[in-house]
């Protein structure tokens, strides 16, 4: 048995295509380079932006891009690329961390579902029904104005949202991979149930639950822009991209096009970034199945 | 998703049974898509009502006394206890009461159904656009897959998937409206003072042109491009990818190759050929198509001043309007599920294998 093939020596490793092999490096630097930016941006946030980013009036109100406001100012006069650089703090935490729960919950849900089979698998796959006769966003908008805003609120509810595709896929791997041999060994060895679930299963089934996982962190990120959009995410006067857009709706149709256009520009980014690091992986799943 | 049945090898029914299992399918589909309904309906009524800050404050001001509130309470039928004011709700809704808005006073039916022209109209349209741009360019990109074409379109497809819509909205009346001055401003199905035209489909296009009014046409059409392309920004990536991949796998197999060999033309075989699992693989992400428009018709309408269910589902949550919140979460569940049955049934006419 090998040992499991995640990680990123073998993303990276050279591949026999001409094109594809290109594409996908690009795709998988491009990607990782845009995430670590932006992660590098919240933490330069915690320390130091250009301007207080809760400050207002430390420029002229809705003024244009210049060197000392190189994203220019809001309505407030606040600095918008400092409102952008603190955002970034909240919308990538919250990303990263929305993505990790649904990833470790569903993941441990899943497979004990599809491990252990029986009454808790046929709840489970009715309650995965339900949740998914409805729209996911028009979920989390409803459940939020019911259960009120807040940073609590919108990383529990968006983390709720794919849950129904993390168990699935962990539950469709583990039932695949539960007859075959290296299973079959570590419990000759004397493995007990749980440790050749969580031992030997769970590594072996990672590949596309992380995959999903990428995509699945590029429509967090955009869910909570449009939470905030909608005034129903983050606290107002936090700095969040989502309800910055909003702030500059209307300065729009008078012409300023920088308060909302940067923020919108940074979701962008970190969605793109996600998407991108997923296509990578898929791409190598495609290529060690060629294989 | 609609999952696809594993093969099953078991004999071949009697004639009985299989009608008994036409019969049965159908009837099990609906009671299962009523019970959703009701779960659905009812989960919102109770979260709406247990968790929620004192819907009577929209009524009476912070500075009320206990005595009004109480007052109002008793009118609008709160003071009740849960379980009273749940079955009254369900026996509301089992009549075509849906009860009156708490903002306007106004029933929440009779409200809905008034919008929901403009956003069919809306959404039927974005629905369309993405559907065709997006099988036009998953098709191209894999006829084209590995050449520079490919590339380009991926990254346009990536590229759409990752922009938020509700930016792109915003960003194309910038461009359109305020700079190129080419497109009309967010104001709604008609530029301001501009009568609608009488009412055939509910949809103004259609019904501007059966009346012979070009302009009125012209003018809701103009009204129409911005709204519509950033709502079906929402369908065309899935819908490119999805046709991309299934099309991939498909010129590569042995059919196609048959077609290649018996000398038919190469856009035949694409369209009339590979293109049919393509085509299949968009059915199951139908119901996905839908939700997406659905829930970008929240973002977009409010960003065009379109006065359509979205707009006013939007104005309700913020306000905390639950007549309205749940009138038009049973709207949405109700779309869904109908949506959902009637691709099952699509699939199975399309997809022989799957009705074996």
């Amino acid at each position: 048995m090998t040992a499991p093939t995640i990680g990123l020596p073998r993303l990276i490793r050279p591949s026999r295509t001409r094109l594809g092999a290109a594409g996908r490096s690009w795709a998988l630097w491009t990607g990782a380079s845009l995430l670590a930016l932006l992660i590098l941006t919240a933490i330069v946030a915690t320390f130091w932006t250009p301007y207080p980013p809760t400050a207002s009036g430390v420029g002229l109100l809705q003024d244009a891009p210049s060197l000392a406001h190189p994203f220019g100012t809001d309505g407030l006069g606040s600095d918008v690329l400092s409102r952008t650089m603190a955002a970034a703090k909240t919308d990538v935490s919250i990303t990263v961390l929305v993505v990790l729960m649904a990833l470790v919950v569903g993941t441990v849900w899943g497979s004990l579902a599809g491990f252990f089979g029986g009454a808790f698998d046929y709840i489970t796959m009715r309650i995965l029904e339900l949740l998914n006769s409805f729209p996911s966003l028009l979920l989390a908008v409803l459940v939020i104005a019911v259960a009120g805003s807040g940073i609590a609120n919108v990383i529990f509810v968006v983390a709720v949202l794919p849950l129904p595709d993390y168990v699935r896929l962990a539950r469709a791997e583990i039932r695949s991979k539960k007859e075959y041999q290296f299973a079959e060994a570590a419990r000759l060895v004397g493995r007990g149930p749980f440790g050749v679930l969580f031992a030997h299963l769970v590594p072996n089934s990672l590949r596309p639950l992380l995959t999903y996982a990428s995509v699945n962190a590029s429509y967090v990120a955009s869910t909570v822009g449009a939470l905030g959009f909608l005034g129903l995410g983050i606290q107002p006067g936090s700095a969040e991209w989502g309800s910055m857009i909003a702030q500059g709706q209307d300065a729009i149709l008078s012409g300023q096009w920088w308060i909302s256009g940067f923020p919108g520009l940074a979701i962008f980014l970190l969605a793109a970034a996600f998407h991108l690091i997923s296509d990578a992986i898929a791409d190598l799943r495609d290529q060690g199945s060629a294989a | 998703m609609v999952a696809l049945a594993p093969p099953r090898s078991r004999p071949a029914p009697g004639r009985a049974i299989r009608l008994g299992r036409a019969v049965r399918g159908p009837v099990l589909r609906i009671i299962g898509a009523f019970v959703v309904i009701v779960a659905i309906v009812s989960i919102t009524f109770l979260v709406s009502r247990v968790f929620t800050a004192d819907p009577i404050n929209l009524f009476v001001g912070d500075s009320a006394t206990e005595a009004t509130r109480q007052q109002a309470r008793a009118q609008l039928g709160l003071d009740a206890p849960l379980i009273v004011q749940y079955l009254r709700f369900l026996g509301g809704l089992a009549t075509g009461n849906f009860g009156t808005s708490y903002l306007s006073g106004e029933a929440v039916g009779p409200e809905l159904f008034g919008r929901l022209p403009a956003t069919v109209e809306l959404g039927l349209y974005a629905v369309i656009v993405g559907l065709v741009f997006g099988i036009i360019v998953g098709v191209a990109a894999a006829v084209f897959r590995g050449t520079v074409l490919d590339a380009v379109l991926r990254f346009f497809t990536t590229g759409t998937l990752a922009l938020p819509q509700f930016w792109i909205g915003l960003m194309l009346l910038w461009i359109f409206f305020v700079n190129l001055h080419l497109l009309p401003g967010p104001t709604g199905r008609l530029p301001i003072g501009m009568e609608s035209p009488p009412t055939i489909t509910g949809l103004y296009v259609p019904d501007a042109l059966l009346h012979g009014d070009f302009a009125t046409a012209v003018a809701a059409v103009k009204q129409l491009v911005l709204p519509v392309i950033t709502l079906s920004v929402g369908s065309f990536g899935p819908v490119a990818r999805q046709v991309r991949s299934a099309m991939v796998e498909s010129l590569d197999s042995e059919y196609v190759r048959t077609a290649k060999a018996m000398g038919i033309s190469r856009p035949r075989i694409w369209f009339g050929y590979a293109l049919k699992p393509g085509l299949l693989s968009v059915l199951t992400i139908g119901a996905g198509l839908i939700g997406w428009t659905l829930a970008g018709s929240v973002l977009v309408e409010g960003i065009f001043g379109w006065p359509g269910i979205g707009q006013l589902a939007i104005t309700a949550i913020q306000s905390s309007d639950y007549p309205v919140i749940q009138g038009f979460v049973l709207y949405v569940a109700t779309l869904y599920v109908v949506i959902w049955a009637l691709l099952e049934l699509v699939y199975v006419r399309v997809d022989p294998r799957r009705s074996a």
